[in-house]
């Protein structure tokens, strides 16, 4: 079962943490078709936050068509986002995590790491409109 | 709400309950002493093995005698530590704020509150003053002063009246003041400054005084438990005689205003010359009382009067509790 | 009294929990709070902020019946706030000193509950607060403020009321007890059938769990709304230092901050800014609520709200 966690300093408001967190934990394979979300009372009791903050998140994932509400029964996961299988992620972030060591092992800090990976990320955007 | 009271006050109850019980034990135990020592005396007495004059006996010891006495200020004990922290302590502690939040008006929790703690103090009173009503029987009996101030206060119906009196003085005084300590100390005041103005100027005057005049060369004594409120000697100008101390009189009169026939005067063996009689009788001796089968009517009276203070005090604490803010 | 369903659809408005017209409260010549107009839908978590003596504490107990307003009306659950058992039954009320029975336990103030209120569900007391490890048997008075807090909120909520008025309920508390404190009232609220109005100085717990706001200053009424409707109303607009008085016709000004060569502007729009000199940006509720209080501001409320608050 999947739990949140919701960082209220974040610029990404709460509902959006939900709906990403839910995303990515399909992506990664932690959550699967027909398992169940947790309830809102569930969520609100963990972090402490609206019950409609969760309602909203529950319902953005409902209209992108993620997950369905059954009265009375709860929310389950309907589908998969769109993208590589689990198994991609999972090969993606081994190989991330030895690039990570070989960056730290050359002497790159945390901070010099991140921003490489920003620039990185935003380069072949760039690129297509140029 | 009575199990909340109960909750609140059960080491208040049960110190007060265990203290008329130690009081009861004493008391049943030595009265039956007492009251055995007088039927020997009466029983002497009456087959003619002496009469060692019981009116001059005091029964009992001296020790429980002090106690009974100090039942004076019992009613009070109930007012100072009862009455008084009722409000204010839960006022102190703000946990009127948690009483008055559960779905109970304040109406009702002052209501509740306030019954048992009138029931409380009537019981106190009550059964403090059966015991020393019935402990004093023979002593009554014998020196006829039931009527006396002291002595009156501390039997019959009145110390029930003065018990529902002090708490509920405790209570207003704690409502209106909230804190506990001021309310205690006022308590104490107002309540020695009532009794005491009650006694000292109202009682006396509860029905007309009744005034007898006689001969100064007889003697005049009501029957029963009368209370003497003032005698004296009336001289022939019909003006009430200074009696100081360091003179000689002869049956009241200062010897100073009679011929000197009269000092020769030994009661009870010698005559005396025509003279001295005929001085003597234009002296008048007169007494003052409130006649003893009067003495449950003045219980009635003074009780009302303190009933109606109780009272009193009641609507000012329910007022001012229930109109005020929380 | 339905649970909220996890279903689609936003949550219609309800009837106000809490409505007020000119709500005003005076003891002799001091005004603690003065034309109060407000209106709370049911259902929600609403923020009651503001600084010391702006008269948060005094409209909680205008809610609560524990006091009667000099003028003004208001209604709470439908009806005005009264001595009766069935008004007294729909709400509950918490001071910030935490009133318990300091000499009695926790299982004491359940049973004075169970006696004294008509719904009263003393196993959801038990069960919260040993879940939360908190003793039942031991006095009250013998306990930390956050597990009195912890008991005191348990004991509210056993009353099953529809609305709860709750005064700095987590001052007191650790991170991790506020936590725990606002997870049960979130919780309670997604069960259904309960309002809620806390006032706090605490901005960054309030924006997580409330979704309505009441602002007061100086004993008046600043902001009264969805926290959501709220901040897309107002927008943050920063620009180089010159002539605003355009800008400050069109939309209302809450706060200005001029330097030698910037102007920064927090406004309330009326319509959208047309001025391309200026960048608008988002306004978060902890600027908000300090734009609002700037007048009256106390220095230390510019510490309020980022105390180490974990995930």
């Amino acid at each position: 079962m999947i739990s949140f966690r919701v960082d209220g300093h974040s610029v990404v408001p709460p509902y959006l943490q939900i709906v990403q967190q839910v995303r990515q934990a399909l992506r990664m394979g932690v959550l699967d078709v027909g398992d169940q979300l947790p309830t809102v009372r569930e969520v609100v009791s963990a972090t402490a936050i609206n019950p409609n903050t969760v309602l909203k998140a529950y319902r953005d994932l409902e209209r992108e068509g993620l997950v369905e509400a059954r009265v009375g029964h709860g929310t389950f996961v309907k589908s998969r986002p769109p993208g590589p299988p689990p198994g991609t992620h999972t090969r993606l972030g081994r190989s991330l995590a030895s690039w990570v060591r070989d960056a730290r092992d050359a002497g790159l800090d945390d901070e010099s790491i991140e921003s490489l990976l920003r620039v990185t990320l935003r380069a072949p955007a760039e690129e297509e409109i140029a | 709400m009575t199990w909340l009271v109960w909750r609140q006050h059960r080491i208040q109850f049960l110190v007060g309950a265990a203290l008329l019980a130690a009081f009861a034990v004493l008391i049943v135990i030595t009265g039956a002493q007492v009251a055995d020592q007088y039927h020997t005396a009466q029983a002497a007495c009456a087959a003619g093995h002496g009469c060692q004059h019981p009116g001059g006996l005091f029964l009992g010891s001296h020790a429980i005698g002090f106690l009974i006495i100090s039942t004076l200020g019992a009613p009070a004990l109930v007012g100072l530590f009862v009455g008084a922290p009722l409000v204010a302590a839960e006022a102190e502690a703000g946990t009127t704020q948690f009483a008055w939040m559960q779905s109970i008006t304040r109406k009702r929790w002052l209501t509740v509150k306030i019954g048992w703690m009138l029931l409380a103090a009537a019981v106190w009173g009550g059964v403090i003053s059966a015991l020393v009503t019935w402990w004093e029987g023979p002593n009554n009996a014998e020196q006829l002063n039931v009527f006396d101030p002291g002595r009156f206060d501390i039997m019959g119906i009145v110390p029930v009246a003065y018990s529902l009196f002090a708490v509920a003085l405790g209570i207003a005084a704690g409502t209106l003041l909230r804190r506990t300590l001021p309310a205690i100390a006022v308590t104490l005041a107002g309540f020695i400054a009532v009794r005491t103005l009650i006694a000292l100027l109202l009682r006396p005057h509860y029905m007309s005084a009744v005034t007898v005049f006689y001969k100064v060369t007889s003697g005049f004594t009501p029957a029963g438990s009368y209370w003497q409120l003032a005698q004296g000697v009336v001289g022939p100008n019909g003006q009430q005689l200074a009696q100081p101390n360091n003179i000689n009189y002869i049956d009241g009169v200062p010897a100073s205003s009679l011929p000197g026939a009269c000092t020769q005067v030994s009661r009870g063996a010698f005559t005396p010359p025509a003279s001295c009689t005929q001085a003597l009788s234009h002296f008048r001796a007169f007494l003052t009382y409130q006649p003893a089968d009067r003495y449950w009517t003045f219980q009635g009276i003074e009780t009302g009067i303190f009933l109606i203070l109780a009272a009193a005090l009641i609507a000012v604490t329910a007022v001012t509790l229930l109109r005020r803010d929380a | 009294m339905n649970p909220i369903q996890e279903a689609p659809g936003r949550a219609l408005p309800g009837p106000a929990a809490i409505e007020t017209s000119g709500l005003t409260k005076r003891y002799g010549k001091v005004t603690a709070l003065s034309g109060c107009t407000v209106s709370v839908p049911e259902g929600r978590i609403c923020a009651l902020i503001g600084p010391n003596g702006a008269g948060k504490t005094t409209l909680l107990r205008l809610l609560a019946g524990l006091s009667r307003p000099t003028a003004g009306q208001a209604s709470v659950n439908g009806s005005t706030p009264r001595q009766d058992p069935a008004f007294l039954a729909d709400i509950g009320y918490l001071a910030q000193e935490i009133p318990l029975y300091r000499r009695m336990s926790a299982a004491d103030h359940i049973r004075v509950g169970a006696h004294l209120n008509p719904r009263w569900d003393a196993e959801s007391v038990r069960e919260r607060l040993t879940g939360l490890k908190i003793p039942l048997d031991r006095a009250v008075g013998k306990l930390s403020g956050g597990q009195r807090a912890q008991v005191a909120l348990a004991l509210i909520l056993a009353k099953r009321p529809r609305l709860l008025l709750l005064d700095e309920p987590v001052a007191a508390l650790d991170p991790l007890a506020r936590r725990n404190f606002l997870g049960l009232l979130a919780d309670a609220v997604a069960a259904g059938g309960l309002t809620v109005v806390l006032s706090s100085h605490l901005v960054a717990d309030l924006e997580r769990v409330c979704d309505h706001l009441i602002m007061l200053a100086s004993s008046r009424v600043q902001l009264c709304g969805d926290i959501e409707d709220l901040l897309a109303e107002h927008q943050i607009l920063t620009g180089p230092r010159k002539d605003t008085t355009a800008l400050e016709r069109s939309h209302r000004v809450v706060q200005v901050t001029r330097t030698p060569r910037q102007t920064t502007m927090l406004v309330r729009l009326n319509g959208p800014v047309i001025d391309p000199a200026f960048e608008a940006s988002d306004v978060s509720l902890e600027e908000l609520v300090l734009g609002y209080m700037g007048q009256d501001a106390d220095p230390a409320l510019a510490r309020l709200t980022t105390v180490g608050e974990e995930q």
